[in-house]
């Protein structure tokens, strides 16, 4: 057994005498020295903030007011508007939510976009009802040193029985914050559920929409524009700019985009309650309701297995289309629609919806077929009528080879299904 | 008499070194003799469930050195494991990892491998041991290649997770609240093959574990560990460096070993004026037809893929024609599919593959068994490596053998003839530099990033402080009014870190070869020029690729694979400037010193040179701007007195000659690559005003090379004294003073004067390196 002890464990070898700190020193030196003559890059530094008055003269700069913490200060800005809070059909929703709960809807402004530690979130938008009246308060991290009282304040502003609601914030905002409390080594805030808007946005809107962002949803869904709106991605650096400068006014625009972010969601919450999610229930829509919102509703019911309410959704859907410009939304839905009857065992009215779609012509009218004579084949135990609705489907299917468009899932079902059904014919008496 | 003849091993040999030409190539044969095992005990308080494990695998006692591993884990000691290939390494740190969860399952364990593949390898062998145990342990790999609907279950429940250091760099450190069950209940970090983190990749390392302790404390975890390394002269110095903390160095294996013998062959010059020497490929080859016919599994390592596909083609060739069975002979590189290389594996160990020819691929770690002979074609560039790869070959009881065929290269040579090196004390030591100035304070910046700094708390050994105020002034970071360092910036720092390379601006290199271009690597800007420059050979993973353009604005390369049997080699003129001496000693005939030297370089050539021989077939020009690079260097300045009696012409070859003899010892001493280190030689140094030889590092700002050379000066000095004058040429060849140039001078004879001036006052000629002259 040897034990070598490391001899150069605070040496440098060759360095006989010079700790690591200075070497250090010195080659830092040189590496300044190269830094000066390169003088654009170099910057003073930053000079910490007196910490007397620093959260009175940040809410006086951004409108807010001081509020005491555990630890030290943090600057809180109120707003309050009317919205009704008229939310009962939450609970129809695909992922239901019980709307009893206090419902705090979140919105985190960060320094990156990131989710790794040093992305701070210094700024926490809270949209909750007081009665009719919507109040969204924003709390405000003065300087990076006071986040142990915001997290505080933060965790006070969650009921533990709350639902929240946030975009995005199952995958960005909630994870980020959930950082910030292990990172002072506490636990998270409890809440009761958390109910994530964009997935819902994207299934239900995003086809008539150019992308699922909350900016592009709320104008197209709830009308709201925005004046002078700070771009999302200039975020960061004004709270930066706001800590090396002390200067709080940067943070009025950040204010006011967090604060439209979170009274979006309110709007966009309430079309959710009392336009959408009661379709599901009553297979009755308002006439305003887009047909392709009733199809993506429909499908995101089916997704969870709710085919009851799929169906209602889509029943509704094809109620409102007509026309042959819409044909190709119409057949897409109708299809949702026969999988749904089909998923409820509802087989002869599948076959019928299949049969109906198919009859129609329309691009997918093979596929179409070719359900009929899944149905005819094993429910209807009709190999004859089976074969025949598979003719229909190879016809079509070798049509569309001439024209160059090969479906190449028909072609291969055929493959198989049209010789099976034939050997059953053959063996079937008369 | 039958080609195909059953016989030992060591038959086999005796004929392959009576067979015409082999025997004039024969520098060494030395008999390792057979060791009979040490035992130990199985320590009392072990669980039973492991000692039942032990039990089933037919283990009733350990090898002393696990017993000794096991018993100082136990006593709260950091420990480095020096032991040899197949000598149950794995169990000194499986077996307390998993008596400490079978004690507490909340206690976790993270595992480091320089590579995916050895991942993989060592969670099959953890997994099969916690399964004869009957013991539950969730164990998994975590890195690139773990589908992401695993990670959060690994992260949360993940009791031993197995890993590499770019993947803790990147993706775990800097999401550490993620992994918090993991460092509030880390226990132990293991690091296996620490001797392949040197150089620069073992600075960052060292600063990536600097910041997994600083996250381990921040969570109240205190980890113990365990270094795994080949045998290098430095190994408990090496674990030291990497992690700030000291060791119980544990050399001494107690497992068996069977009676090997080693041959080292070292074929003669083709031409003794010019120096030109015969690849190793051909007589690799030989021997291993002469084992495989044998019967015997035999393993045969190449350098390059060419080589080792050039010699698989050979080998199955001529096994055809003695009716042998052809799919017995494999191939083995790093191209082929996981599936592929396990089928290869297991064949290795059942006995059905026969013969394989690999590149370092199989070189770590992965369990093939114990094989027959093992024929190295060329010297793999340390001497660890070049027992890892000889330790592949090794029975218990019967005797095997490994043959190691030297290259045309200098290196080649130097270990060729000085078989001490191999046998007795190995002068390699692995150096890093974690106070790197670029290394140290990228980390830094992802360190700020993972936890804010209080005011004096160390980052290694000394306190951070000047170091952030630095980084404040670049605004990455700044101060708040609670005096702690806070990270301020909306940078990922993690991401912007390669651990692979010295500086921060980076040309990446793209393989145009497949559909879809795929980055193959990166190489920093300085090391582009010469490396990657229009027309290079750039060999990455054993495959030749050509670049086909470099897009300097861009920094970007565009290359495709190829298959040549040239390489390439640029020039660069360098002028060096020193700013800083660190230290400097008086000595025969001058003055060592090392410091800080700013670099100006411009590539000008690049020659393309023949795998095989070295030989010089072809050139062209090289337009790249030049650069400075500040980094540390050492050097030997003459005195007047040894200055004065040569003629300028012939002072300038002498340091030349004697500079590249240098150059060769000290890539053995420090395990350098070649492009690690780069000699200048001036006959006036304009700043010493005096004949001065430079070995400059070519990372930016070093990783601690220099100061060791300047430690070992008399060893590097003697060493090259040793190589230059006991060469088997005439004037000089690219072996020892390098390629003769124009000069009509006798390069050897000149530098052998210089060095025997330089190496006097020492030890009489031949030092330390003495041998017979071939």
């Amino acid at each position: 057994m040897t034990t070598e002890l490391a001899q150069h464990l605070l040496m440098l070898p060759g360095m006989d005498g010079l700790g690591v700190d200075t070497v250090r020193r010195s080659r830092l030196e040189r590496l300044r020295e190269a830094r000066v003559r390169d003088a654009a890059e170099v910057r003073r530094p930053a000079i910490p903030a007196p910490r007397v008055g620093r959260a009175a003269a940040l809410a006086a700069a951004v409108g807010g007011v001081v509020q005491q913490t555990s630890q030290r200060p943090i600057v809180v800005v109120e707003w309050r508007e009317r919205i009704e809070r008229d939310l009962a059909g939450l609970a129809w929703l695909p992922e239901p939510v019980d709307p009893a709960r206090p419902f705090v809807l979140i919105d985190t402004e960060t320094t990156g976009l990131g989710s790794g530690t040093g992305t701070l979130p210094f700024l926490v938008g809270l949209g909750s009802w007081e009665d009719d009246v919507f109040v969204t308060r924003q709390l405000l991290l003065p300087e990076q040193s006071d986040e142990a009282g915001y997290l505080d304040a933060l965790e006070a502003l969650i009921p533990a029985e709350a639902c929240l609601v946030s975009y995005n914030g199952r995958s960005f905002d909630w994870p980020l914050l959930v950082t910030r409390y292990r990172l002072h080594g506490r636990r998270p805030p409890a809440f009761g559920e958390h109910l994530d808007l964009l997935p819902l946005a994207r299934a239900i809107w995003r086809h008539r929409l150019p992308d699922a962002r909350l900016a592009s949803v709320e104008t197209g869904i709830c009308g709201v524009r925005r004046d002078h709106d700070l771009p999302g991605s200039l975020v960061p650096a004004r709270y930066l700019d706001y800590l090396r400068s002390g200067h709080g006014a940067l943070l009025r625009v950040v204010l006011e985009h967090n604060r439209q972010d979170v009274v979006s969601m309110a709007l966009l919450l309430r079309v959710l309650a009392q336009e959408l999610a009661p379709v599901g229930r009553t297979g009755w829509s308002s006439p305003g309701v887009h047909p392709g919102d009733l199809g993506g509703l429909g499908r995101a019911y089916a997704r969870k297995r709710r085919h009851q309410e799929a169906l209602a959704c889509f029943d509704a859907a094809m109620e409102r289309l007509s026309g042959p410009s819409e044909a190709q939304r119409y057949e897409h839905i109708a299809m949702d629609r026969a999988r749904a009857l089909t998923r409820l065992g509802l087989r002869q009215e599948a076959e019928g919806a299949w049969q109906a779609i198919a009859l129609e012509g329309g691009r997918r009218a093979a596929w179409a077929w070719l359900h009929v004579a899944k149905h005819r084949e094993h429910d209807g135990a009709d190999p004859r009528a089976a074969l025949q609705a598979a003719d229909r489907a190879r016809a079509l299917a070798e049509r569309s080879r001439l024209f160059g468009q090969r479906d190449r899932h028909v072609e291969r079902d055929l493959a198989r299904r049209l010789p099976r059904l034939r050997r059953k014919l053959a063996a079937t008496p008369g | 008499m039958r080609l195909h003849q059953p016989m030992t091993a060591l038959e086999a040999l005796e004929r392959f070194l009576g067979e015409p030409g082999v025997a004039q190539a024969l520098a060494v044969r030395r008999v390792l003799p057979a060791q009979a095992p040490t035992f130990a005990a199985v320590p009392e308080w072990l669980d039973q469930r492991l000692l039942g494990a032990l039990t089933r695998r037919g283990i009733s006692a350990l090898y002393s050195h696990q017993r000794e591993a096991l018993e100082a884990l136990h006593d709260g000691l950091d420990i480095a494991i020096v032991t040899p290939t197949a000598s149950g390494k794995s169990l000194c740190y499986n077996l307390p990892v998993l008596q400490e969860i079978s004690l507490d399952p909340a206690a976790r364990a993270l595992y480091l491998f320089p590579t995916k593949a050895l991942s993989q390898d060592q969670l099959a062998e953890l997994r099969d041991l916690a399964a004869l145990a009957e013991m539950g342990l969730s164990a998994a790999v975590y890195d690139g290649d773990t589908p992401a609907a695993i990670r959060a279950n690994v992260r949360e429940a993940g009791q031993v997770v197995l890993t590499n250091p770019d993947m803790l760099s990147t993706a775990v450190l800097p999401h550490h609240t993620k992994w918090f069950q993991l460092f509030e209940q880390l226990r132990f970090i293991v690091i296996d093959e620490a001797h392949t983190y040197r150089g620069i990749f073992g600075s960052h390392v060292a600063n990536v574990l600097r910041r997994l302790l600083r996250i381990c404390a921040h969570y109240g975890s205190e980890p113990r560990i365990i270094c795994s390394s080949a045998t290098i002269g430095n190994p408990g110095e090496l674990a030291a460096t990497l992690t700030g903390r000291r060791f119980h160095v544990i050399d001494r294996s107690g497992a068996p070993r069977g009676e090997r013998h080693v041959v080292i062959l070292d074929p003669p010059p083709l031409d003794a004026r010019t120096g030109v020497r015969p690849g190793p490929h051909w007589l690799a080859y030989r021997a291993a037809l002469s084992f495989l016919r044998a019967g015997r599994q035999t393993i045969v390592f190449g350098r390059a893929r060419v080589a080792v596909e050039l010699m698989l083609s050979a080998l199955r060739e001529a096994m055809r024609e003695g009716r042998g069975p052809i799919e017995r002979i494999r191939g083995y590189r790093s191209g082929y599919l996981p599936s592929e290389r396990r089928a290869i594996e297991s064949g290795l160990r059942s006995g059905e593959v026969l013969g394989v020819v690999s590149t370092n691929a199989l070189e770590l770690g992965i369990d093939i068994g114990a094989l027959d002979a093992s024929i190295l074609a060329g010297y793999p560039g340390t001497i660890a490596a070049t027992w890892q790869q000889m330790g592949r070959s090794g029975r218990r009881q019967e005797t095997s053998v490994s043959i190691l065929v030297a290259g045309a290269g200098a290196l080649d040579r130097y270990v060729a003839t000085h078989p001490q090196y191999l046998f007795e004390a190995t002068p390699e030591e692995a150096r890093l530099d974690p106070e790197n100035v670029h290394v140290l304070l990228a980390h830094l910046r992802a360190a700020a990033f993972e936890l804010p700094f209080a005011p004096g708390e160390h980052f290694g050994a000394a306190p951070a402080d000047d170091l952030l105020a630095f980084l404040g002034e670049e605004g990455h970071v700044r101060q708040a009014d609670d005096r702690r360092w806070y990270w301020a910036s909306d940078n990922f720092p993690a991401s912007e870190i390669n651990l692979r390379l010295g500086a921060p601006e980076n040309v990446l290199i793209i393989d145009t070869g497949p559909e879809r271009p795929r980055v193959l690597g990166e190489v920093d800007l300085f090391a582009a020029r010469v490396l990657v420059h229009e027309k290079a050979i750039y060999l990455h993973d054993s495959q030749q690729y050509h670049v086909d353009t470099l897009d300097w604005e861009e920094r970007k390369a565009l290359v495709r694979p190829v298959d040549t049997d040239y390489y390439t080699q640029a020039e660069l003129a360098v002028t060096l400037k020193p700013l800083e001496v660190f230290a400097r000693a008086e000595r025969a005939a001058g003055s060592r010193q090392h410091g800080e030297v700013m670099i100006s370089s411009i590539a000008t050539i690049f020659k393309k040179l023949k795998l095989d021989t070295h030989e010089n077939v072809g050139w062209g020009q090289i337009h790249l701007p030049e650069m400075e690079l500040h980094t540390t260097a050492w050097w030997l300045a003459l005195d007047d007195q040894a200055a004065s009696g040569w003629r300028r012409d012939e002072l300038d070859a002498a340091l030349v000659g004697a500079g590249r003899a240098l150059q060769t010892v000290a890539s053995v001493l420090l395990m350098a690559d070649p492009h690690d280190l780069g000699m200048v030689a001036q006959v006036r140094s304009p700043h010493a005003e005096r004949p001065v030889i430079y070995l400059w590092e070519a990372a930016p700002g070093g990783v601690g090379m220099s100061a060791r050379l300047f430690d070992r000066t008399d060893e590097l000095v003697s060493g090259a004294l040793d190589l230059v004058a006991h060469c088997d040429c005439e004037v000089g060849c690219p072996a020892c003073v390098g390629p003769r140039g124009e000069s009509r001078l006798d390069g050897r004879a000149l530098a052998t004067r210089l060095l025997r001036l330089l190496d006097a006052a020492v030890a009489p000629a031949g030092g330390l390196g003495a041998v017979a002259a071939a």
